[in-house]
């Protein structure tokens, strides 16, 4: 019979202590920084550690442990480690951080009405993604001042896209306004027909 | 091409809206359009079936535009040398270049009017009208 | 199965997705297609609707993929005696890494020059009990052909089969959360896994966490099966594409030579 049967592994997975994560971030192979990074999270001082080395890790697949790592540390000083990313030339890791921010909505949160008023107008696109994951009632409260004021046609269309999902019937007034603020954006009036004709076919199918 | 004659072109954005307001330009110029959210899912959709022309924005989770482009052009396949259409937000004289370093057939700023992509596709393709 | 109004978008969006697998355009084009009743299309409609439901021999065109392509790729590298790992994971009630011990057994020409290891996990121990105890009912045996259930069951009564000792010996099972680093790395490293319809349900960390587990426990150029619908592309940008004839199947990066 090939089918063979070994008995469980014994070797545990190694618990790696913090100078010898430090060192492995520093100067590793990938591999050593790949396994270093992904245990870093464990650390107490690991946010420190990983934001460190983020600043100097130009391989793709150990940014994106690291980016994972920061994740799972999940605090709002987590969040603001991964911000100033949000304004990189390097489009991957403009992504890998956008990635990282989305999934931890909680930690990200505090930072959201100041990434939203940012003087990027970049910035402020990436941050109407990021309102996507927050509570229902939150994601609208943040956007809807995007709606009335906010002076760049391509943020206001990344807050629309955003609200075709979660937008509240209550906001229709505004993205109308919206519309008229740019009338002449070929995009833009669009993309707010769709918002509102599914908002308002939403809430007649729960009405 | 598909069997009706019609080119195909495959639309690579994350935002639902932008595909949509791409896919009714498009198919009114006579195009058939697909759809993937991120360069991952552009990859994967650029195996499973032939594509004329690729339209990729810039800034899209797990992959983005830049990094779907440069692999898809490292490809040993027919596929690699597709013509390639990047779209973003951004006008910087460094990112036109990178997106050029990346194997963009051309570079355009968003917003862009339905008229005007019809055209640049129509271009890409080979379609005269 | 009874679907609800909350149920629509998943149904809409099942059937946009099988839609756009068969390139059909409009929705009667598409139910005519179906009611022409091509076999296949129809088991990937009730795969799409019937996701926790394990039987023996479920998409076995990734079973196809496997011997067809997969493990000609990996044994390219290996010599005869050399070990092949498979890891089913979660294997719930164990049909899925018995259907790849029977399908090997069965199909594969190379199957007596290696030394082959299947190993099913799963996070809940009352699944590994079935598994390791063997005992399957009709339904999960529906896509067998009478042949390979005489050849590899041995029928209890009118609703038990029990699978054959030597199978039941042949595959080691074993309790492992695939989002807990400390469970996943002990199991090694594997030439395919399969991880069908979990990863879906993980939040975004989760997920994140987990796909970097089964990045460590592939072997480079070892390769990983996901669930009929689902895709990388969703999950994670570790693993490359590669599309075969029977399945499109992902791949950790093969070891660059310095």
């Amino acid at each position: 019979m090939p089918l063979v049967r070994r008995g469980s592994s014994e070797t545990a997975a190694p618990t790696l202590e913090a100078s010898t994560v430090t060192a492995a971030l520093a100067s590793g192979s990938i591999d050593e920084r790949w396994t270093a990074a992904r245990a870093a999270a464990e650390l107490p001082n690991g946010l420190s550690l990983l934001s460190d080395a983020l600043s100097r890790e130009a391989d793709p697949r150990v940014r994106e442990a690291i980016f994972t790592s920061i994740t799972r540390t999940r605090t709002p000083e987590s969040a603001a480690a991964l911000l100033p990313y949000l304004h990189s030339d390097d489009a991957s890791l403009r992504a890998g951080a956008l990635d990282a921010l989305r999934a931890m909505p909680e930690a990200t949160a505090p930072h959201l009405p100041g990434l939203l008023t940012n003087k990027d107008a970049d910035v402020r696109v990436l941050a109407c993604e990021l309102v996507r994951n927050q509570p229902v009632g939150e994601a609208n409260r943040l956007l809807r001042p995007i709606l009335t004021t906010e002076s760049q046609a391509n943020v206001c269309g990344a807050a629309v896209e955003v609200l075709a999902e979660v937008g509240g019937t209550d906001l229709l007034p505004f993205l109308a306004e919206c519309a008229g603020r740019f009338p002449d954006d070929p995009f833009l009036g669009f993309a707010i027909q769709v918002a509102s004709d599914r908002i308002g076919s939403q809430a007649s199918n729960r009405g | 091409m598909t069997p009706s004659g019609k080119k195909n072109v495959l639309v690579i954005d994350d935002a639902s809206l932008v595909r949509a307001y791409y896919r009714q330009a498009l198919e009114k110029a006579g195009y058939r359009v697909d759809e993937a959210m991120n360069g991952l899912e552009g990859l994967e959709k650029l195996l499973m079936q032939p594509f004329d022309v690729v339209i990729v924005d810039v800034n899209m989770p797990q992959m983005d535009g830049m990094t779907f482009l440069s692999t898809l052009r490292s490809k040993d396949l027919p596929l690699a040398g597709i013509p390639a259409l990047v779209t973003s937000t951004e006008a910087g004289e460094q990112d036109v270049a990178a997106a050029r370093r990346a194997g963009a057939n051309y570079y355009v700023v968003k917003p862009i009017s339905q008229e005007a992509l019809a055209n640049y596709i129509d271009l890409l393709t080979g379609v005269t009208r | 199965m009874v679907f609800t109004e909350s149920k629509r978008y998943y149904v809409e969006r099942r059937i946009a997705e099988r839609m756009a697998a068969t390139s059909i355009d409009s929705f009667p084009a598409y139910f005519a297609f179906l009611r022409s009743e091509i076999r296949d299309e129809v088991e990937h409609i009730i795969n799409a609707f019937t996701v926790n439901e394990t039987y023996f021999y479920r998409e076995d065109h990734q079973l196809e993929c496997l011997t067809k392509d997969l493990l000609r790729e990996r044994i390219q590298e290996k010599r005869p005696g050399d070990a092949i790992r498979i890891w089913s994971a979660p294997c719930s009630t164990g049909e899925e890494p018995y259907s790849i011990a029977i399908w090997l057994l069965e199909n594969w020409s190379e199957v007596d020059n290696f030394n082959i290891e299947i190993v099913g996990s799963d996070i809940d121990t009352r699944v590994l009990g079935a598994a390791s105890a063997g005992i399957f009912g009709k339904r999960a045996l529906m896509r067998l052909p009478p042949d390979l259930v005489a050849r590899y069951f041995e029928q209890l009564d009118d609703e038990r089969w029990l699978i054959l000792d030597d199978l039941r010996q042949s595959v080691q099972f074993s309790r492992v959360n695939l989002v807990e680093t400390r469970q996943t790395r002990p199991q090694g490293q594997f030439d395919v896994i399969f991880c069908r319809n979990v990863l879906i349900y993980f939040d975004d960390e989760s997920r994140r966490v987990a796909a970097e587990n089964l990045y460590d426990n592939l072997l480079p150029g070892g390769f990983i099966c996901l669930g009929h619908t689902e895709s990388m592309s969703r999950i994670s940008p570790l693993f490359e594409v590669c599309r075969y004839s029977d399945a499109i199947v992902y791949r950790r990066p093969r070891e660059m030579n310095p």
